[in-house]
């Protein structure tokens, strides 16, 4: 019975081989092809239901290798929802290839439920190299040159993270996430310690796009197609995410040589982030600097080292994954200047609504989603007295705001250019009945998202507590 | 000397005679639908099919009812309010998120009462004075309604999640607001708003976080969260960063660098509003939390408050003395009552309070009008500069009386509601805050005489040949404008409300002093006897 949950991997693994397989054999025929974003959609929001119903069973598979537990069950719904949203509100009028495009974020998402699913750094590791492998392949798509940076910036990460882990093992002795937790529980804050902290999260932040680690996911996320975009600015920085979630609880005997470095991380983060977005005016550039932001905030509630403030990162991550993943897709081929938004709320309105509450999400305004995520993260900033970075939180949110509402003015305000004068790179998105409903969905989940957060902050907390903090 | 006198009788009176029909209806949802409606109504407004602007009247025809339909439930809980007892009414509480303490919790007291008849005056007349708009009317109507919604829902607010979220909400429409519709300078009165008021919520974010990690009961309802008795220094600290909320918002000197531009830029019904409500939160946020709740705190601040709004008084006074433009004449008169309503706070007196209270409504009312009836004499006549406005009286006979009833009522005259309210601020704050109070009091005499000039010159002066044509105040202008006029004079003529004759039996308005003391009690309980 315990292997039903792995059901949800197996739909998102199989689907993604079998795009990739039929696009290789050129298996859909052309008439056919329109429906499959909504097939895949579909099949993704399958596996999300399976999820929440199968993955309450706890379960542990392949010797410890494979954990299902309540954090694993949060990230992998929340990346699931993510993905699904996603491709159903994508414009694939501006996507360069069906079938790849429509595989990669669901190996993407698959490396995520890896990720969020291991009990020892191999799996870990695997699930954060196969998110990664999906947005090189996206990005190297379009731009060959954008992913091989995005290729060199994850071997980077790489070395940072195989290193790490070979001194955690060598110090902890063994692999497994528990079985490290418990021997590190003695172990005193030392510099032999302080070397892996450091690499892994060093890693783990590059992964993520951490700024100001950054500097490959967000030109990488600049230069892809939409969902390449989506999958760079959001996916691979949740599966970093997750990754330093479980890992900051293995290693939470040490909160004096990890608390301090990701304090300065996530302050770093949550204010550049912020100020970077207010300073450009690109909508994609600005959504992928908020995304960083917001994952400086995911960083701060790591930084407080106890159990509601991973579960309040955990929450956040929900709707950080929502918003950086399906905000680059539901703009679609829009990539030049702001002024390629110019009049989207009157032209593309499902769309345009979907883009506001992306941005306006990631920058953590009043009663959305990031709101709720944001605020869970600071209640936990302050109980663990950590004020100064809770001020500069809210400075980065302010910025980031401020940022936001640039681009909703352009979006709602400035009247639309004629169809003619249309700069190349500014087309509007191409509105279809799939894609429509997929801005109304995003739109729906990320203010459901606190809304109705008793329930989704209750499961995050479970899933916190699963990690073995108190 | 009646209002005073009222209010002092209602604050000992136990029993005040209830209103006929009270006890009739009782909603348990009334506050979240007076919450909620609004941004409903916005929701459905967003997603109507609009042809090239074809529903653009039915689009302000609906954002119009909704606000009538608002107004008149406010008027059944007003005449259903309870105001012998001083407990918080229409209570709704369900937890939010029980893992951090959050609760979904509202309800009023008599201050929150004024407050949402305030809001819900303010919301109509903001709706009228939008009747103008031409280009983008289904955003701009969107937009107004979620602000309106979020400035009753901070008001209605029994938990500092919900207030922070409320606070921090109405920042985006507004600022959206004026960077749609505004005038000229409109990106920088939206990005000042957004600069003042993002700046404002850090601090009351920031104060909330401390009190919720020094109180350690893991709840940010008001309730449990104000009722923890934190040290004084932890007090002094909360009151401070509440006291920069507060001023970003209200606003006081030094924080009121968004006022100008805003007050001038922002297009005629924003300006109603956020001169009338929003900005009020800034004060009722700081009777609510501070004075209600950091009492150690508030004694420890007062001296800094008293200051603030003394040199807040005078500054405006001195800037319109000097002002050649009658927008921005208008949007730093528009900080006057916020000052007045700052004394009364600072005085810590249970009459000084009542006060407060009372100019939260009257000065709100005064500040609004003031703004608005500034900005449409300046539309109908074709300029703001204060060199070619002259001798309007004689042609613009509505808009003329209308600005007076708002000067008058800024500056507390009788028969306005500012009068009592005024009265009960200075009665009661004399004795705690004297030189506050003197340089609060002089700085009134100092905008009365830029009041005086102002007046003189544009309504009463020799008419300027030069200037461009002017015409009088359409119907829609009058009215949005006569409603703001009237309750100042309402509640300035009834401020225990209309009595049948030869009772004490009020006829449909329990009057807002008896409701409004409801609350005052229990929030003045720890100022009474500590020798102020």
């Amino acid at each position: 019975m315990n292997a039903l949950v792995l059901i949800p991997e197996t739909l998102v693994a199989g689907a993604a081989i079998v795009l990739l397989l039929a696009g290789r054999l050129g298996a859909v025929p052309r008439s056919r092809r329109p429906y499959l974003p909504a097939i895949v959609a579909s099949v993704v929001l399958v596996a999300f239901i399976l999820e929440l119903w199968l993955g309450g069973t706890l379960a542990s598979l392949f010797g410890g290798g494979f954990v299902q537990d309540r954090f694993a069950l949060f990230a992998k719904a929340a990346v699931l929802l993510a993905v699904g949203t996603a491709i159903a509100a994508a414009d694939w009028g501006a996507e360069d290839s069906l079938s790849i495009g429509l595989a990669m974020p669901l190996l993407g998402a698959f490396g995520v439920m890896v990720a969020a699913s291991a009990g020892d750094f191999v799996g870990l590791w695997a699930g954060l190299e196969l998110a990664a492998a999906a947005g090189v392949v996206l990005v190297g798509l379009r731009r060959p040159d954008l992913g091989l940076r995005l290729l060199v910036a994850g071997g980077v990460a790489t070395g940072l993270l195989v290193v790490g882990f070979a001194f955690v093992y060598g110090a902890a002795g063994t692999a497994d996430l528990l079985a490290a937790r418990r021997v590190l529980q003695t172990a005193a804050p030392t510099l032999p310690l302080a070397i892996p902290v450091l690499l892994l999260f060093g890693g783990l932040a590059v992964r993520a796009g951490i700024a100001p680690f950054h500097l490959a996911s967000v030109p990488a996320g600049l230069g892809a197609t939409p969902l390449g975009a989506g999958l760079v600015v959001g996916l691979v920085a949740a599966a970093g995410l997750v990754a330093a979630i479980k890992i900051a609880a293995v290693l939470s005997p040490v909160p004096e040589v990890l608390s301090p470095w990701l304090g300065v991380v996530a302050a770093v983060a949550m204010v550049g982030g912020g100020a970077a977005a207010l300073a450009v005016r690109a909508p994609r550039a600005r959504l992928a600097y908020l995304a960083a932001s917001q994952a400086g905030w995911v960083a701060a509630g790591l930084a407080t080292h106890y159990r509601a403030g991973l579960g309040g990162s955990l929450f956040l991550l929900g709707a950080f994954a929502l918003a950086a993943t399906c905000g680059p897709a539901v703009m679609g081929g829009v990539e030049g200047g702001e002024a390629s938004l110019a009049g989207m709320g009157a032209l593309r309105p499902a769309r345009a609504a979907g883009i506001a509450m992306a941005f306006l999400s990631l920058a953590g305004a009043p009663p959305l989603a990031g709101f709720f995520g944001e605020f869970a993260v600071a209640a936990s900033l302050a109980q663990s007295g950590h004020l100064e970075l809770l001020a500069l939180g809210l400075l980065g949110s302010v910025l980031s705001l401020a940022a936001a509402l640039g681009t909703l003015r352009v979006m709602y305000i400035q009247s639309p250019p004629e169809e003619g004068r249309r700069a190349t790179g500014s087309a509007l998105p191409t509105v279809t009945s799939v894609s429509a409903a997929g801005a109304v969905a995003l739109c729906a989940v990320i203010a459901a998202y606190g809304i109705f957060g008793n329930p989704i902050l209750g499961l995050a907390d479970q899933g916190a507590e699963a990690l073995g903090l108190r | 000397m009646i209002g005073a006198t009222s209010v002092a009788a209602a604050l000992q009176a136990a029993s005040p005679a209830p209103a006929p029909g009270s006890g009739i209806f009782s909603s348990s949802l009334l506050l979240s639908i007076l919450v909620w409606t609004p941004v409903v109504v916005a929701t459905v407004i967003a997603i109507l099919p609009n042809p090239r602007g074809r529903y653009d009247t039915l689009m302000k025809q609906i954002a119009f009812f909704t606000n009538v339909g608002l107004l008149f439930i406010l008027w059944v809980a007003y005449n259903q309010f309870e105001n012998f007892l001083s407990n918080v009414q229409y209570e709704e509480k369900v937890p939010w998120l029980p893992a951090i303490g959050a609760t979904y919790h509202l309800g009023v007291d008599g201050p929150g009462m004024i407050m949402l008849i305030l809001s819900g005056l303010v919301g109509l007349a903001s709706v009228l004075a939008s009747y103008g708009i031409r280009e983008r009317v289904r955003s701009y109507f969107c937009l107004l309604l979620l602000s309106q919604a979020c400035v009753t829902g901070a008001i209605v607010a029994h938990d500092m999640f919900v207030l922070l979220l409320f606070w921090g909400a109405a920042t985006v429409p507004l600022a959206l607001l004026v960077l749609g519709w505004g005038g000229p300078r409109r990106e920088a009165a939206a990005w000042r708003l957004v600069v003042y008021w993002g700046l404002g919520t850090i601090a009351l974010l920031l104060a909330t976080m401390a009190m919720y990690a020094a109180a350690g009961t893991g709840s940010f309802d008001m309730d449990v969260l104000l009722k923890v008795a934190l040290s004084p220094r932890l007090q002094l600290a909360v009151g401070a960063a509440l006291m920069v909320a507060a001023a970003t918002r209200l606003p006081l000197f030094p924080l009121h660098g968004w006022v100008r531009d805003v007050y001038s830029e922002a297009p005629l019904g924003v300006s109603v509003v956020v001169a009338g409500s929003a900005s009020r939160l800034g004060a009722y946020m700081l009777l609510r939390v501070l004075v209600s709740g950091e009492p150690i705190g508030a004694q420890l601040l007062s001296p800094l408050l008293a200051g603030m709004a003394a040199i807040t008084v005078i500054y405006a006074g001195i800037v319109v003395m000097r002002q050649t433009d009658l927008r921005h004449a208008a949007a730093h008169l528009a900080l006057v009552p916020g000052g007045v309503t700052a004394l009364g706070l600072a005085a810590l007196s249970p009459l000084s309070i009542a006060g407060s209270v009372l100019s939260l409504l009257s000065g709100g009312l005064a500040a609004a009008l003031i703004v608005g009836v500034s900005a449409t004499l300046t539309d109908r006549a074709q300029s703001r500069s204060l060199n070619v406005l002259s001798g309007l009286a004689s042609r613009m006979p509505n808009l003329s009386w209308l600005m007076l009833f708002g000067v008058l009522g800024l500056l507390g005259i009788p028969l306005m509601a500012s009068y009592p309210a005024e009265a009960m601020t200075f009665f009661g704050s004399f004795r705690n805050q004297p030189v506050g109070a003197f340089a609060v009091a002089a700085g009134l005499a100092v905008v009365a005489v830029g009041i005086a000039v102002i007046v003189h010159r544009v309504l009463f002066g020799s008419p300027n040949p030069d200037a461009p044509g002017v015409s009088d105040a359409s119907l829609g202008e009058s009215w949005y404008l006569a409603i703001m006029a009237g309750a100042l004079l309402w509640v300035g003529v009834f401020p225990g409300g209309p009595k049948l004759p030869g009772t004490d039996v009020p006829i449909f308005d329990p009057g807002v002093v008896n409701t409004m003391a409801a609350g005052i009690t229990n929030i003045a309980s720890p100022y009474v006897g500590s020798g102020r």
